[in-house]
């Protein structure tokens, strides 16, 4: 029986990804993956060169140990957003409220079958790229077998650890802050002597009893996790009563918008956003990869023989660039069906998030930028990085909203659409963070050329958004 | 005169016709219901007709207008509750009514005529998503009927309603009927459809089997389940 829904649950996620991707987007997207595990293996000597070996392999797992994190959590907490998006979906992980199967049993059967579609959606098409590159560049084919085995582990323990936190979360938000950081402060603490993975050190040293670690911390993991479920879980539910109808002072207070979008739909979409509290949500997304770069911009200064300091601009193009969570995260909060009954087109429900996105989200990312060049000691670059920060977010936002429209996450998933989407947002990025890196050394003519490329960015950002009604106007909300 | 005229309507999911070859004309002050088994094509065929989903083939005009070129001036002149009841989560029922008057551009509009009506007082300072599935179905109900609309697209509008309520949306519809409105219903409840219809399509594997004239029916000493039973099985 076990297996029978294991197998079922694979189809199911290959069913459920063609159906908000196209077959096609989906299906290439393990051809892009071997394009990149290709070009890793094409560029290890560079990469080595340039990092250091250990510190070129240390990276190589923290990225698939944040990996295995971030496909778990979006496995464990994803329907919810599906939900949002889609209406209701039925998912066999939701049997045991008819059946009679345990909530334990199915979701421990749901960790593996994401361990086995992850394997095979993206680690073996890596490993294949791999295996080619080796061919071509003369990498030891046994090395690289035994690397990509001690990827796998750490992808896993990653898994591991989003499961973990899942099943903290079904009992309280606090109880999975709480695991969360305990977890992370005894495994920081167990590889305190070692490589940053046990499946690394047993790479580098070939010691047994680090690959018996290296299974043993995820297996442990997943237990305490599979443990934790429970049967009768309570959704926690907002407010059941007591909210004040405000629809309409919303419409007056949006009146003056009524030239760029519709202010009934923006009001409506305005108290969503206040009343599923989605704005602490987009806060809490927007400190992660901050936190990330962060420590990106310790780690490179540890390993690299020069400094580097990431400044106040350059933050400014990369919180500019999150502002696509701000935008993606509005098209989670509901579900857009009921305008389907309405004389609404997709490009007013467009045209108004945006509207949101540039009058009320804007205070995350300058809190952020401001707090950032606060502590950096940098307040007089400040207005520099702010304009480069709301230029990148108006490009990068309306792009987003004219390629992905309301279903931002979904699209994202098409291989297609994000190849677009890498192309259009990393050119512009790179040529700015370089800019930004050399402000020290030719103030005018680096103010110069980011002018010149906020400008081009403008004009793109004006286009982009001229072409929101062509595009969705016809389109329908089903 | 014919306030819905459908033309080989088809309507292709990859390998499915959901729709073949559909032709249907519905008269101003008509109740006309769409019956048929799950998976017929009757919520398909609603989507094409009020523009929520587009057709392979064919054409539709909806009180005159060609529903692909027209989907929004079609959609301010008329109302729709579709299958799944899917009113805005975070929005009470008076803010649902006030938005869909708003948006719909209506003036003095009957919100607490339809508060009253659907017994919606009670939700008051509640939030869609907290309601039961029969509070939902009010909450669309009552939507659509705020509208003032000419002509009604309703799919399945009795599921998840208690009886007192049922029997009050019914007797409303034949009122709105008898002043001149038109109601387009689908169910798969023929008992509603017997009392309520003037004429009844059954429609099976995406094509209309048979059009009837429910007095005629009642003439002839049949009624829909029998007529149904004949036709599906």
């Amino acid at each position: 029986m076990n297996r029978l829904i294991l197998w079922r649950m694979l189809q199911e996620e290959i069913r459920l990804n063609t159906s908000f991707a196209s077959g096609k987007g989906f299906y290439s997207f393990p051809i892009l993956v071997s394009i990149s595990g290709f070009l890793a293996i094409a560029f290890t000597d560079e990469m080595i060169s340039d990092m250091g070996y250990l510190e070129y392999l240390e990276v190589l797992h923290f990225g698939i140990l944040f990996y295995g994190v971030f496909a778990g959590s979006l496995a464990f907490f994803g329907n919810e957003f599906l939900e949002k998006i889609f209406g209701y979906l039925g998912l066999i992980i939701g049997l045991p409220t008819t059946q009679p199967i345990t909530q334990r049993k199915i979701t421990l059967l749901y960790f593996v079958k994401e361990f086995i579609f992850y394997s095979f959606f993206t680690l073996i098409p890596a490993f294949i790229g791999g295996l080619i590159g080796s061919y071509f560049y003369g990498i030891n084919l046994i090395s690289l077998i035994e690397f990509s085995i001690s990827l796998s582990f750490s992808f896993l323990t990653g898994l591991a650890f989003a499961y973990l936190i899942s099943s903290l979360y079904r009992h309280s938000w606090k109880f999975s802050v709480v695991g969360g950081l305990i977890t992370l402060i005894i495994y920081s603490l167990s590889v305190t002597n070692t490589a940053i993975t046990p499946s690394l050190e047993w790479y580098l040293h070939k010691d047994p009893i680090f690959i018996f670690i290296s299974l043993i911390n995820p297996l442990i993991i997943s237990f305490c996790a599979t443990i934790l479920v429970t049967d009768y879980h309570e959704e926690v539910t907002i407010r059941t009563i007591g909210y004040q109808d405000r629809l309409k002072e919303y419409i007056g207070k949006f009146s003056w918008a009524k030239q760029i979008s519709n202010p009934t739909i923006i009001s409506k979409e305005r108290i969503d956003l206040q009343r599923s509290k989605t704005g602490t949500k987009m806060f809490f997304s927007f400190a992660f990869p901050l936190g990330i770069l962060t420590f990106m911009n310790w780690f490179i200064d540890k390993g690299l023989p020069i400094q580097i300091d990431f400044n106040t601009i350059f933050y400014g193009v990369m919180v500019g660039f999150f502002g696509t969570m701000i935008y993606s995260w509005l098209n989670t909060i509901d579900s857009p069906t009921f305008y389907s009954t309405l004389p609404v087109t997709v490009s007013d429900v467009v045209r108004a998030r945006l509207v949101l996105f540039f009058t009320i989200t804007w205070w995350i990312p300058l809190l952020f930028l401001s707090l950032i060049s606060y502590m950096s000691s940098e307040i007089n670059l400040l207005p520099i990085g702010i304009i480069v920060m709301i230029t990148v977010g108006m490009y990068i936002v309306n792009y987003t909203a004219w390629s992905t429209g309301l279903r931002t996450n979904s699209a994202l998933f098409d291989a297609i659409i994000f190849l677009k989407f890498f192309i259009i947002s990393v050119p512009p990025m790179i040529a700015m963070t370089i800019l930004s890196l050399a402000i020290s050394y030719s103030v005018s003519i680096v103010l110069i050329a980011l002018s010149c490329i906020c400008g081009i960015l403008a004009l793109f950002s004006i286009f982009f958004y001229n072409r929101i009604e062509v595009k969705w106007q016809n389109e329908t909300f089903d | 005169m014919a306030v819905i005229e459908a033309r080989e309507i088809t309507k292709q999911y990859d390998d499915v016709a959901a729709l073949k070859n559909v032709d249907l004309v519905i008269h101003e002050g008509e109740f006309f219901g769409l019956l048929g088994p799950n998976g017929a094509g009757k919520t398909t065929l609603l989507k094409i007709l009020t523009g929520q989903i587009r057709m392979t083939s064919g054409e539709a005009q909806i009180l005159g207008m060609n529903i692909e070129d027209n989907v929004i001036d079609v959609k301010k002149k008329i109302a729709i509750v579709p299958e799944q009841e899917s009113p805005p989560s975070f929005l009470t029922p008076r803010e649902v009514l006030e938005m869909v008057a708003s948006i719909r551009q209506i003036k003095n509009p009957d919100t607490e005529k339809w508060i009253n009506f659907f017994e919606l007082e009670a939700m008051e300072g509640r939030v869609c998503r907290n309601l039961s599935r029969g509070q939902k179905q009010k909450v669309m109900l009552a939507a659509a009927f705020i509208s003032n609309a000419k002509l009604m697209f309703l799919d399945e509008p009795f599921i998840n309603l208690d009886p007192i309520v049922q029997t009050k949306v019914r007797d409303w519809l034949v009122q709105y009927v008898n002043k001149g409105g038109t109601v387009f219903l689908n169910t798969h409840l023929l008992e509603n459809a017997q009392r309520l219809c003037d004429r009844a399509a059954i429609i099976h594997n995406g094509k209309i089997q048979s059009m009837i004239k429910v007095k005629e029916l009642n003439n002839q000493n049949m009624n829909l389940e029998e007529l149904f039973h004949e036709i599906i099985l």
